[in-house]
């Protein structure tokens, strides 16, 4: 039995959340900087047991950092969101508590992911000064270059949307 | 008187003539070479002027010529039409014809490939009804090529774009992934024109035209190869409305691919 889930990646420009994407499906990585324009689709498939499979569509959205800006159409419908931020840049989560309430408020049943990536720029260890803390829920802390914590990421979500 | 003054004084006796001549040629260099240098003094005061003037011209010449160029233009292609055609006829009717011949070669080659099918049923049966008939056969086969066809049918969720139920005749790219791009067109279509209820009805390409049906939670996708008229389309759009009506009052159920498939696979619009 197959079962379709769509996924949609949100966050602000060039957090990596194409990167991500291609980690993922492709287990390729690009340092290559192209920007996503609108909206791009990638699909993976995924074995729960021997007879059940989920079929992962995931949307990869161009960078924002209003979240406000999106056409709602694209978001509508969604089984889960990952919201990522570059933990190297710290403009790219000011807003996140901000951009997660919203979400939230938005799309009340709505699985949330938050994602600090790109933590192979990182010297030393994470500490408050350079990383977000949200007021619920956690965040993960990957690398699309590594691949730190990528499979990790959508095996989780993938659990979480078929129970 | 010694030799050399004798000779200087029957030198100055012989020539004497001769100098008044040198002395008139020598005042003429003078004269042409002061000409010649003013010249030059002129050429390098006058030079520039002439320069930017010329290139001032130069730029000039679209505004202050062009439209009495295209005025030229216009006249003289309607004062002597024949001559342009006559001018243009062999490029465009060149052109024109290699294009007819092209679309002859594969419809050529689209009915000999039909008739080679000699013991198919079809073909006995095209056979038996231009017999009966009276029509070409070569006709009937013309009349099958240009049919309306149904490549693809797909019913995809409105919100999320994801796939619900498809009826195919192609195995091209992944489904799945097309209904979801065919969703985010249809979304982005309809919010950047932001014009109320209205709605992305239809998208072409080539030969082939998707049309969209709206449903409340889902919409159809129909992929039509051939002449897509508004007869058929309304044909299609009943089919689509009767389909629903039987087999989608409760959504698109787990089943409704194999329906799909049964409802839409003979073509019997």
């Amino acid at each position: 039995m197959i079962t379709s889930k769509k996924i949609v990646l949100l966050g602000h420009f060039g957090v990596g959340k194409t990167s991500i994407i291609r980690k993922f499906v492709t287990n390729e990585f690009s340092s290559d900087y192209k920007v996503t324009i609108g909206v791009h689709i990638l699909k993976k498939e995924v074995n729960i047991t021997e007879d059940e499979q989920v079929s992962l569509l995931i949307w990869d959205l161009e960078g924002t950092d209003n979240i406000d800006l999106i056409n709602k159409a694209y978001l509508m419908g969604t089984n889960a969101f990952i919201y990522v931020f570059d933990i190297s840049r710290p403009v790219t989560y000011s807003n996140l508590i901000e951009n997660i309430t919203k979400l939230k408020k938005m799309f009340s049943n709505t699985k949330i992911k938050v994602v600090g990536n790109k933590i192979d720029l990182l010297d030393g260890e994470l500490n408050h000064d350079n990383h977000p803390e949200l007021i619920d829920g956690e965040i993960i802390y990957s690398s699309a270059k590594t691949g730190t914590n990528i499979e990790e990421l959508f095996d989780e979500l993938t659990q979480e949307l078929i129970c | 008187m010694s030799d050399t003054r004798k000779i200087n004084l029957l030198k100055e006796l012989l020539l004497h003539e001769d100098r008044d001549d040198i002395a008139l040629l020598q005042a003429k260099i003078t004269e042409l070479e002061s000409i010649i240098e003013r010249q030059e003094q002129l050429a390098a005061r006058v030079n520039p002027i002439i320069d930017e003037k010329l290139e001032q011209y130069s730029a000039d010449i679209p505004e202050k010529l062009g439209p009495t160029i295209t005025k030229s233009l216009k006249n003289e292609i309607a004062n002597s039409k024949d001559a342009v055609v006559d001018a243009l006829y062999p490029i465009i009717g060149k052109m024109i014809k290699k294009y007819i011949q092209q679309e002859f070669k594969l419809l050529s080659d689209k009915i000999n490939s039909q008739l080679q099918k000699s013991f198919s049923l079809k073909n006995w049966t095209r056979k038996f009804k231009s017999k009966v008939s009276g029509i070409n056969e070569e006709n009937f086969i013309i009349q099958e090529l240009a049919k309306t066809e149904i490549q693809e049918i797909f019913i995809i969720e409105k919100n999320s774009g994801i796939l619900k139920a498809n009826f195919s005749k192609t195995n091209t790219i992944d489904k799945e992934v097309l209904s979801a791009m065919l969703t985010a067109i249809k979304s982005f279509v309809e919010d950047a024109f932001k014009t109320g209820n209205d709605s992305l009805e239809s998208i072409e390409y080539g030969l082939y035209k998707i049309h969209i049906q709206n449903f409340n939670s889902y919409y159809f996708a129909v992929v039509v190869h051939g002449v897509f008229d508004s007869a058929y389309e309304a044909k299609l759009e009943y089919e689509l409305l009767t389909f629903a009506e039987k087999n989608l009052a409760k959504g698109p159920q787990k089943n409704i691919s194999i329906k799909l498939t049964e409802h839409f696979n003979n073509d019997n619009l």
